[in-house]
């Protein structure tokens, strides 16, 4: 990410005092003492930078999915291309079905936690042609609604059930978002940065 | 802490030399505190001592133990990475099998239940279930840190902070992961508990370790500050 | 599926549950039968989840190095490798070469080691007892190195943000030439045991077949989608660290069965014998770690970097917002995407197969449920 074209910053980390001040969601108790952090670094970050592979598949990426990109960066040979939640299938469909791009294999999914918005992130993969991209898409934090790619990549299935299940993201048209990996009965989103850290209850 | 003990009287730690008995008796130091790790499991009372109580069973009682101290079915119950260091102990190399000890998948078969691995909440009623499958006489170490009291994962949302909050423990067995000869050691000291509990029936004592009287003047106090966070910035490398 | 076709069958649900001797850790397969055929199968997986991803956002950079230890525990050095590649992208360090050299060496005995174990514990599933008695000897003898150079058999913490923790010992590369001789003739050992074995063969051969592009749809990486016809390697295709200096082959199965998922990984294993041999060769004299400072604190940013575990692709996709400790880590297990084809591949399997083709998936809970 360049330093211009970040849509959302994420929230300035500063000294401890930072996430105690939100209220989380779930009440914690005396022991939820979120971890010390150290102050973030005075100096500026070096910008990221693609180098000319990167640039190849990021305008390759800007050309076919070029309506529907609201930001672009990126860092070595993997750029990044943001989009909106509404037309996340398309971009997605373009991305794949691309003769050159071949994005056939949907590397990882994961959230990110900005507290007043939610960012998934898509990691495509192409086996046979080695091109690597990166789709973003940014939420608001109280209504997290993103469409699923289970029609395009059969993967997807499981990397949203748990992103579902640890961070509340909500994944129209996925067949079955059951509980995966959080015991029955569980209560809150433990990815969320409002749940309480350093709390456990006593089995 | 024995202070006014000179340094050159009281002997420096000599390996093994507090936890073994001297002369087969543990020695008994009430006012160093209580060492001991619990009651654990205690196998039930006997056919003939529930049919006619007040009948005592000494030496059969010791038989019985002998016997099944030498021949402890373990349920192949491994969960996390000490259960890698469970196999490669039961392995050629540290052999288990010349201690008779036969891993075992199945529950109403077995005798001693080596948890070995994180217990996580969901993991729990399984855990519960298999515990209550297994028939009398029963055994539980907890093997590694994560089954003694959560390990490196204390402060996590999902993880049972020792296995000792859903079933009775008899040995610990700290590490992470302990090193087969550690789980060896395990395995003998319950060995030694099975004759120690048949020896001195089902309402003994448990055992009070005394601690070496090691000399305290020329010991370094830690540095108590907290350096997470502060940087020296001298570029030195850890 | 039934001969007399008036007679009504029910399907059976069976629950191989999370105790069981042949699914590899805490793992519950619930499926249902008809007779012997499998018609429908559910994993439920979880049991082992400990909230690493959550843990590490409390911790700073070199304590999460321990959390990674215990991701996938049979590898242990290249989950250490990958994660400290991403904050060494992030912060721009330049890892010296010859801890670069010692890394890979590291890892590419840890994917000895942990194929050994898939080869120990896959035949015990199939039903031979043997080979596992061997595979673990020769575990053994890289675990005894392990200790030498790290003070631990499994769980090392050496390969820290930078280079590596310590010099390793004075008698390294002499002590690793006369291992390599003893593991050639070990895995050939287990490999003359099994791999041509009837018995073996007709329990893996034709079992658990899926092709190449619904493995690439399901996410499957590494030795399962390399078996199935597809050769994509990370250190081939993205290279990293210094295996642009290495020559190996990368070993390509043809109908992504059973046995040929087993097949693939031994032949890893003897290439990845030929690469220690190479690095030893390469190996020079030098600094392990760079003048840095001690606590790590990557600038703002993100990096997504993969690299090759034993099972598949491991990633990590690293959000730093400048202070000590991430902000979001988010490790993408291979063997997490592995599974997920597991319900295809048990389609028309028999119960008894079910075991076979878990068992030849090779997946570690730890990094499943993380």
């Amino acid at each position: 990410m360049t330093e211009q074209d970040k849509p959302v910053s994420e929230p300035e980390e500063s000294a401890p005092e930072g996430a105690a001040d939100e209220t989380p969601q779930v009440e914690a108790p005396a022991s939820a003492r979120p971890a010390r952090r150290a102050p973030p670094h005075e100096e500026e970050a070096p910008p990221e930078v693609l180098n000319s592979r990167g640039q190849t598949t990021l305008g390759l990426l800007m050309r076919i999915a070029d309506p529907y990109v609201l930001a672009h960066g990126g860092r070595d040979d993997i750029p990044w291309i943001e989009t909106r939640a509404q037309s996340l299938i398309e971009v997605a469909r373009r991305c794949r079905d691309h003769r050159d791009l071949d994005l056939k294999m949907l590397h990882c999914l994961l959230v990110v936690d900005y507290t007043e918005h939610l960012q998934a992130v898509y990691v495509l993969l192409s086996p046979v042609k080695g091109t690597r991209a990166i789709l973003k898409v940014n939420v608001p934090a109280d209504e997290p609604k993103v469409p699923s790619l289970t029609g395009l990549w059969r993967a997807a299935d499981w990397y949203e059930r748990e992103m579902h299940e640890l961070f509340g993201m909500e994944f129209e048209g996925h067949p079955n978002l059951s509980p995966l990996i959080l015991y029955e009965g569980f209560e809150g989103y433990p990815g969320l940065k409002s749940f309480p850290f350093n709390d456990y209850n006593e089995f | 802490m024995a202070l006014d003990n000179k340094p050159q009287d009281a002997p420096l730690f000599v390996p093994g030399s507090w936890d073994r008995p001297k002369a087969g008796k543990f020695i008994d130091a009430p006012e160093q505190g209580d060492t001991s790790t619990g009651r654990g499991n205690r196998p039930a009372a006997n056919l003939l001592q529930r049919g006619v109580p007040g009948v005592i069973t000494g030496k059969l009682d010791e038989l019985a133990a002998l016997a099944r101290k030498n021949s402890l079915w373990t349920l192949t119950f491994g969960l996390a990475c000490c259960a890698i260091e469970m196999m490669s102990t039961h392995m050629s190399h540290h052999d288990l099998d010349r201690f008779g000890v036969v891993t075992w998948p199945s529950p109403r078969q077995s005798d001693v239940m080596i948890v070995a691995g994180t217990v996580v909440k969901k993991m729990a009623d399984p855990i519960r279930l298999l515990y209550e499958q297994m028939p009398d006489p029963k055994w539980v170490i907890a093997m590694g840190s994560c089954a003694t009291n959560g390990g490196p994962y204390y402060r996590s949302y999902s993880v049972v902070m020792g296995v000792d909050h859903i079933i009775p423990v008899d040995v610990y067995i700290p590490g992470c992961p302990p090193r087969p000869e550690a789980l060896m050691d395990g395995l003998i000291k319950l060995q030694e508990k099975i004759q120690r509990d048949a020896k001195e029936g089902p309402n003994a004592k448990p055992p009070v370790i005394a601690q070496a009287e090691v000399p305290q003047e020329g010991l370094v106090e830690p540095d108590s500050t907290d350096n997470a966070g502060e940087d020296d910035g001298t570029g030195q490398t850890s | 599926m039934t001969t007399h076709p008036e007679l009504e069958t029910v399907d059976m649900m069976l629950n191989m549950g999370p105790q069981h001797p042949s699914t590899h850790g805490v793992f519950r397969m619930v499926l249902w039968i008809d007779g012997e055929r499998i018609v429908d199968m559910e994993p439920h997986i979880g049991y082992l989840h400990r909230g690493s991803e959550k843990l590490c956002e409390g911790e700073s950079y070199g304590q999460v190095v321990t959390l990674f230890d215990r991701l996938d525990y049979v590898s242990n050095f290249n989950n250490e490798q990958v994660f400290c590649r991403a904050v060494e992208r992030l912060m721009d360090i330049e890892v010296p070469e010859r801890a670069m050299y010692i890394r890979t060496i590291l890892c590419e005995l840890n994917r000895v080691a942990s194929h050994l174990l898939f080869l120990g514990t896959y035949a015990l599933d199939a039903g031979a007892m043997t080979p596992v008695l061997y595979a673990f000897r020769e575990r053994e003898r890289i675990q005894n190195l392990y200790e030498a150079v790290s003070g631990a058999r499994m769980m090392h913490n050496f390969i820290r943000i930078g280079g590596i923790k310590e010099e390793v010992p004075a008698d390294f590369v002499p002590r690793v030439r006369q291992l390599l001789g003893e593991l050639r003739r070990g895995v050939e050992e287990c490999d003359n045991l099994l791999t041509f074995n009837e018995v073996f063969l007709a329990r893996t051969r034709g079992v658990g077949v899926i092709d190449s592009d619904t493995a690439v749809s399901y996410g499957l990486t590494g030795p399962c989608l390399r078996a199935s016809g597809l050769a994509y390697d990370v250190r081939k295709d993205h290279p990293y660290e210094i295996y642009p200096n290495v020559s190996f082959t990368v070993p390509v199965g043809e109908y992504g069965d059973c046995w040929d998922r087993y097949w693939v990984r031994v032949q890893e294993a003897y290439q990845s014998l030929n690469i220690v041999e190479q690095c030893l060769d390469q190996m020079t004299e030098g600094p392990i770690m760079p003048q840095m400072r001690r606590i790590a604190r990557p600038p703002k940013g993100e990096v997504y970097v993969h690299g090759e575990n034993p099972r598949g692709d491991i990633g990590v996709y690293l959000v730093s917002d400048g202070t000590d400790k991430p902000y979001r880590l988010k490790v993408r297990p291979p063997s997490y995407c592995n599974l997920t084809a597991l319900r295809h591949m048990m389609k028309d399997a028999f119960i008894a197969d079910a075991v076979v083709i878990l068992g030849s998936l090779d997946i570690v809970l730890g990094e499943v449920d993380r």
